[in-house]
């Protein structure tokens, strides 16, 4: 299996703050990868940097085969990201938003986005300032699925969902994996990454650890965050 | 590009619409009111011509308000100098760092397309609304004009609002990169800097020490009266307009793709 993800030696700082630290890590293709960690351990910042929001130091970074500096927006059309806060357009209608992603990638993602709108049961008719956090996310998923990418990156995809979301957006994530895509988890349910993860990763204070497997204890879980 | 720019046209189309009808309203209001205030305005023109720095600082020292021409140069020139400014100022200051404000930057660059195809589409979108407030409001006091049916050069006339057109694209261009290094909006500053470029204008037009380097502000070689009168355009206010302009620019695109984007 190639490599989707390959991150050698990252180093992010803001200022004087520290962001991450000589972050290596590799996800196999057709993985789905838990990226596990506290509060403020450099997730978002690595995921962040990953797909050029952030830039970064030192270090590289390889997408799908791809230099994430140079091959930036070809790497962004294979790839579906789910930031940790869901924010559009408030005066945009749903179905304004998920046409307007899909444009943008110059793609008819029609057929898809109303499946995925029909399984996750979003209202594409209202206005995105009316919806909840929750709601806010199934939109979100649905901007990061219905275009079928090969990678996922969804950074704390199940805050706001309820049960039943969240039992439905893990079979999307299974069915587009089983059609090969490869996904990378950031959460801090460790359930989830019990549940659904083939390979683990813990951050603490910018530093990753990559876990032997990903079927880890409350106890060993809690250990990280308790030693910062 | 294509789709981000409609969307920013389609966003700004109430304030465009807003300011247009204001603005070019009132100028047009202004224009129709000539007619009564015609037989008053040779004795405001004489009080005037005895003020000195007042009447250089609005240009009624070069033509006389008490003419067509040098109504309109005073008080549509006024008005449409500092609306104009301020509605460049208000467009621009807001395109990119509204992105910050709202979130929403993760989501738009999530998407393919390169920050510079970002920083282009929405500079050509605050480009094409000013272009547009232009003409929408060159239509309404030419409108006024053939209403009162007095005489009006056209070449003036659309020199006058080139030169306006030319001066909002400074201005926008300025808050524009003001915009690009901003994590919040900045409406305040962006009127400020609209209200300043036209106080430093009246100023150094009043005070002899700064005549020699009014041509810095971009109101300088957009002046109603002196294009009116027809007196020529200092080269160096253009050249150092069109530089402004194209240095804010650059600046614009160099900023916002070199910082990290907020989350």
């Amino acid at each position: 299996m190639a490599n989707a993800i390959e991150i050698r030696d990252l180093t992010k700082n803001y200022g004087k703050n520290r962001g991450v630290s000589g972050v290596s890590l590799t996800v196999k293709e057709g993985d789905i990868y838990g990226f596990i960690g506290p509060n403020g351990a450099g997730k978002s910042t690595t995921i962040r940097s990953m797909l050029g929001f952030l830039r970064f130091e030192e270090g590289s970074i390889k997408i799908l085969g791809m230099d994430s500096v140079k091959d930036h927006e070809k790497i962004l059309e294979n790839v579906g990201y789910m930031p940790s806060e869901a924010w559009f357009y408030g005066n945009m209608r749903v179905s304004e938003v998920i046409e307007y992603a899909a444009k943008v990638r110059g793609k008819d993602c029609s057929a898809e986005a109303a499946k995925l709108c029909e399984r996750l049961k979003v209202d594409t008719r209202k206005r995105i300032r009316e919806l909840s956090l929750g709601n806010r996310k199934k939109v979100s998923i649905v901007c990061a699925m219905q275009h079928c990418p090969k990678l996922f990156v969804f950074d704390e995809p199940t805050g706001g969902l309820d049960p039943l979301m969240q039992k439905h957006f893990f079979e999307l994530i299974n069915e587009y994996v089983a059609k090969g895509a490869t996904c990378l988890l950031s959460t801090h349910v460790l359930s989830e990454v019990n549940k659904y993860c083939r390979h683990a990763a813990i951050m603490r204070e910018g530093r990753l650890t990559e876990l032997e497997s990903a079927d880890i204890d409350d106890e060993t879980f809690l250990r990280f965050y308790e030693e910062e | 590009m294509k789709t981000i720019l409609m969307r920013e046209v389609r966003l700004n189309l109430k304030n465009l619409l807003i300011w247009s009808f204001v603005v070019g309203g009132i100028g047009m209001i202004c224009i129709l009111l000539y007619k009564s205030m015609e037989g008053d305005m040779k004795e405001m023109a004489d009080a005037f011509s005895n003020m000195g720095a007042f009447a250089d600082a609005f240009g009624m020292s070069t033509l006389s308000i008490a003419t067509f021409k040098g109504f309109f140069a005073t008080e549509v020139g006024t008005v449409h100098s500092l609306g104009s400014g301020m509605f460049a100022a208000l467009i621009a200051v807001c395109i990119l760092s509204k992105e910050e404000e709202g979130h929403t930057g993760e989501f738009l660059l999530s998407l393919p397309v390169s920050r510079t195809s970002v920083v282009a589409a929405k500079g050509l979108c605050v480009a094409v609304m000013l272009v547009v407030f232009t003409l929408f409001c060159s239509l309404l006091y030419w409108v006024g004009i053939l209403i009162v049916g007095d005489e009006m050069p056209v070449a003036g006339f659309l020199e006058f609002m080139g030169k306006q057109c030319l001066m909002d694209l400074e201005i926008g261009a300025v808050c524009f990169a003001v915009s690009s290094l901003s994590w919040k909006n900045r409406t305040g500053l962006g009127l400020g800097i609209a209200v300043l470029f036209y106080f430093y204008d009246i100023i150094g037009r009043v005070v002899p020490d700064l005549k020699d380097a009014l041509f810095i502000g971009p109101y300088s070689f957009a002046n109603a009266s002196e294009i009116l009168s027809g007196k020529e355009t200092e080269p160096a206010a253009i050249i150092t307009s069109l530089a402004v302009t194209a240095v804010c620019t650059v600046f614009a695109f160099l900023c916002y793709n070199k910082r990290d984007i907020a989350s």
